[in-house]
């Protein structure tokens, strides 16, 4: 029985988006399918590692339980050598486990961003999903626009600026931003789910956002809105080579709004009352068209730039492309890419026929293949170099 | 410590044995023998209470307090047993105080049965008794038509459908849900007005004789024998003893008032040429035509000459056909106007976990978890077998209460399941498991065998296993008394 460790929590704003991942999407469907010995590795706020049955448990999370189970439990620690092995506190000492597959479920810093696969890479252990490159490039919404524009997608106008002039004169940088057309978006570069996310009006309240977007950020991005806007989201699996897409979806929020950490997560998907239950499907972002009300036209147009992005990006295992839609000017731009989609995006490849089971297993599949072909390649070589110097 | 040594002592560190000896008392229906034989057939006395807890009736509350302070009572005449043998230098006292320790979850099993079946014998005879009588009086001053439902199988349904149609322009009333006992009939007959046009009278039949009781009792004008399929041969041993009993009803109705479900194949051997049968063919005069059934209901029409009736019920399958036909027949001969039936059976839906249809992440979910029959399995297996769907997948733990007949029936469940064709088969990790893999082997199923260990965490996920364009059909679960 492969030994598959789940990697959630996090020292990021995504903590407990993470541990949903984790617990409902990825977990629980390992462990049904009986084939697999599931590790939880929880990442706690301080960055302690822990490794307990326990943690399996939603109720932990939920009653201030955690604080108590933490306290009294000793921190986990890992070894890159050979695979990947957890030192596991045990009644005598600690006891290595180890690792067959690791499957990080971890949103946002440290997470997303390649940093827990870079050591995954290290250990030589399979993981599941985007590689380092990709998941880098793709937590910098600057840098993944530059990278998809480079390879002849289209994305809103933006400029970028780094939190410390934003810190020392954000004035002058509103000026800078005249050249852009507004409405305006302001975002921190590297943070997911919404946060820090701020659409703006006029110079003033430019100001503003780029101040509450450096709060979060070193990098902030200031980019135009899209008129007529549809945004549309598309889920992928599968290797860069044979990417296989999801369903386009749309979120159900008004066309002024945006998909900000709220409405994703505390609102159901839809702001004010009622919380659109009869109006589509609910899924890791509240509730959302499964697929997206497009002409067909479009809607081809849209999954083959999402298609186009993903591959650009180098995303391997499964990603989400967002993008948004000039409805008028029929006309699709790369927004951003999501190297670990929240809960999966399961509730969407169900609407394709793939389960939350086959889902895991997919992407288990993934990363063993990708990790079979690279064992395959030389990564190191013999020199004299060192009895020459 | 192993985990079978574990649980071969777990009654000891159950937090509340008492409570767990009253929940089983209680899931067996305060049977003595049901009640003992699960006791020594559990390992694990921790996991006895899965689906439910112990309803906290007035009864309930007294026997855990009595089996409680018992206890208590027990460990310390077993405390003092044992200090008296340290201290007086008594040997016998110090092996037979912690003999008296060790023993009281057993001891006080037993005493439970012992007590239960002490309290059958006197006082539950005695208060059956006059609850006979009062009911028997009750129904006898009634001027309505009184209609008995009988049979292994269908009985709630029969009567819910029997009700939803008659109502539409009679004065109807019913046992509630499946409460099919005598203790039940007597508190229908007390709330019954005398106003009521027909009353329907549902009869439970769970050990040899209860159907003669109850027919002796309500005195029907009618009687509708649902079906007959193996159930309760714990008790009646044998399907023609069943058989014998659910026919005992025709003893107290004229015999052309007694409707029998022909779709039954095991009912042939009790016809009598007076019963008037119905069927997916054919019911009380009318031919049934056009049958059709999907998820989302059955429609058939009902001919007579040049009299056409067109039906449509949101039941699901085929083998609804025949039940639907005869509520509707019964009720045009009862005087229902044939607009009203039609409207009476457009209102007929699926009851709760019989044959059920829902909607979970995309797939389609059949629930016919409350089904526990061969017939049942055969109708469920026969639907799932012709709709479309691009995976379906097949969940049972199998049926209870078989006796003797538990292997031969679950290998020929294990046929009809294969007949189905299901993507996947999940079985529940129980006696039962074996016999039905068996029957998918001799009927060379060639798709994917899951077994389950823990049904309730299976159904409770169901969601992670199923997708957009799946089917999945439950059939049967199985309470904490047959785990």
């Amino acid at each position: 029985m492969l030994t598959i460790a789940v990697f959630f929590g996090g020292q990021s704003a995504e903590h407990d988006v993470s541990i949903i991942t984790a617990l409902t999407s990825v977990i629980m469907p390992l462990e049904l399918t009986n084939k697999y010995r599931v590790i939880p590795v929880y990442i706690a706020k301080d960055g302690r590692w822990f490794v307990s049955e326990d943690l399996k448990n939603i109720a932990v999370y939920q009653h201030g339980e955690l604080k108590r189970l933490v306290s009294r439990m000793k921190t986990t620690g890992v070894i890159c050598a050979n695979g990947l092995k957890l030192l596991v506190p045990s009644r005598v000492g600690r006891k290595a486990i180890s690792v067959d597959i690791a499957f990080p479920a971890m949103h946002g810093t440290h997470g997303e961003d390649g940093e827990l696969t870079g050591i995954f890479e290290m250990a030589g252990v399979p993981y599941v999903g985007c590689g380092v490159a990709a998941s880098a490039i793709a937590m910098d919404k600057m840098l993944a626009k530059q990278v998809v524009t480079a390879a002849g997608l289209a994305t809103p106008r933006a400029l970028y600026f780094d939190g410390e002039s934003v810190r020392s004169n954000s004035a002058v940088l509103a000026k800078q931003c005249q050249q852009l057309t507004y409405p305006l978006f302001v975002k921190p570069a590297h943070l997911g789910s919404s946060i820090g996310i701020s659409r703006v009006a006029d110079k003033k309240e430019l100001v503003n956002a780029l101040e509450v977007a450096a709060h979060y950020d070193d990098k902030i991005v200031v980019e135009e809105a899209v008129p007529n806007l549809i945004e549309v989201t598309l889920p992928i699996m599968g290797p860069s080579s044979a990417p296989q897409p999801a369903l386009l979806e749309q979120p159900l929020t008004h066309a002024e709004d945006f998909f900000d950490f709220d409405t994703k997560y505390m609102h159901g998907g839809k702001k004010g009352k009622g919380g659109g239950k009869k109006m589509g499907i609910k899924g890791a972002q509240g509730y959302s068209k499964i697929p997206a009300n497009l002409s067909k036209e479009l809607y081809s147009k849209a999954e083959a730039a999402g298609v186009a992005a993903y591959k650009a990006l180098g995303c391997d295992g499964i990603a989400r492309i967002d993008m948004l839609i000039d409805s008028k000017a029929k006309k699709v731009y790369f927004n951003e890419a999501n190297p670990l989609p929240g809960s999966l995006y399961a509730h969407n490849w169900a609407q394709v026929g793939v389960s939350k089971i086959d889902l895991v297993e997919a992407l288990v599949g993934y990363a063993l293949d990708r990790h079979y072909k690279r064992s395959k390649l030389a990564t190191t070589f013999d020199t004299n170099f060192l009895t020459q110097f | 410590m192993p985990s079978y040594i574990a649980s071969l002592f777990s009654f000891y560190w159950v937090p509340s044995i008492s409570t767990t000896l009253v929940y089983m008392l209680q899931a067996t229906e305060y049977q003595p023998g049901p009640f003992i034989r699960w006791f020594w057939r559990t390992n694990d006395f921790s996991a006895v209470m899965q689906r439910r807890q112990l309803d906290p009736t007035k009864a309930a509350r007294f026997i855990r307090l009595f089996t409680l302070l018992g206890m208590l009572a027990q460990l310390a005449i077993g405390g003092l047993l044992m200090y008296a043998g340290l201290v007086e230098y008594m040997t016998s006292g110090i092996f037979f105080g912690l003999a008296v320790l060790l023993l009281y979850p057993i001891l006080w099993a037993h005493l439970l049965a012992l007590l239960i079946w002490g309290g059958h014998l006197t006082v539950l005879r005695s208060r059956e008794r006059n609850q006979a009588a009062e009911a028997t009086a009750l129904f006898a001053a009634h001027a309505g038509l009184k209609v008995a439902i009988v049979g292994s199988y269908g009985k709630t349904s029969m009567k819910e459908l029997l009700l939803t149609v008659l109502d539409e322009a009679k004065t109807v009333a019913a046992t509630p849900a499946n409460m099919n006992v005598l203790s039940s009939h007597v508190a229908f007959a007390r709330k019954l007005t005398g106003a009521e046009d027909i009353v329907l009278v549902e009869f439970g039949e769970g050990k040899p004789g209860d159907v003669a009781r109850f027919s002796s009792v309500v005195q029907p004008t009618y009687a509708v024998i649902t079906g007959l399929a193996p159930a309760h041969l714990d008790q009646y041993r044998t399907l023609k003893a069943a058989g014998r009993d659910i026919f005992s009803v025709a003893d107290t109705v004229e015999a052309d008032r007694v409707y029998v479900n022909a779709d039954s194949a095991a009912v042939r051997d009790f016809l009598r040429p007076d019963f008037r049968i119905y069927s997916r063919s054919t019911v009380l005069g009318w031919r049934i035509v056009d049958a059709a059934t999907s998820l989302s209901g059955t429609t058939f029409v009902l001919v007579k000459g040049k009299k056409r009736l067109s039906l449509r019920s949101h039941l699901i399958g085929l083998h609804q056909v025949g039940p639907l036909a005869f509520a509707a027949a019964f009720a045009l001969f009862l005087g229902v106007p044939e607009k009203k039936v039609q409207a009476g059976v457009a209102k007929t839906k699926p009851y709760e976990h019989r044959m059920q249809p829902y909607q979970l992440g995309g797939a389609w979910v059949i629930d016919d978890t409350y089904n526990g029959n061969l017939e049942g399995i055969k109708a469920g297996t026969e639907l799932l077998g012709s709709l479309k769907a691009k995976r379906k997948i097949y969940v049972t733990p199998g049926l209870v209460d078989q006796g003797k007949e538990t292997a031969a029936i679950h290998k020929q469940v294990g046929h009809y399941i294969a007949a189905a064709e299901p993507n996947m088969v999940v079985l529940m990790q129980n006696s039962a498991c074996q016999h039905i893999q068996d029957g998918l082997r001799e009927a060379r199923y060639k798709g994917t065998v899951r077994i389950e260990k823990n049904p309730i965490l299976f159904y409770q996920n169901l969601q992670s296993f199923v997708a957009k364009g799946d089917v999945v059909l439950m059939q049967n679960d199985w309470t904490d008394n047959y785990s």
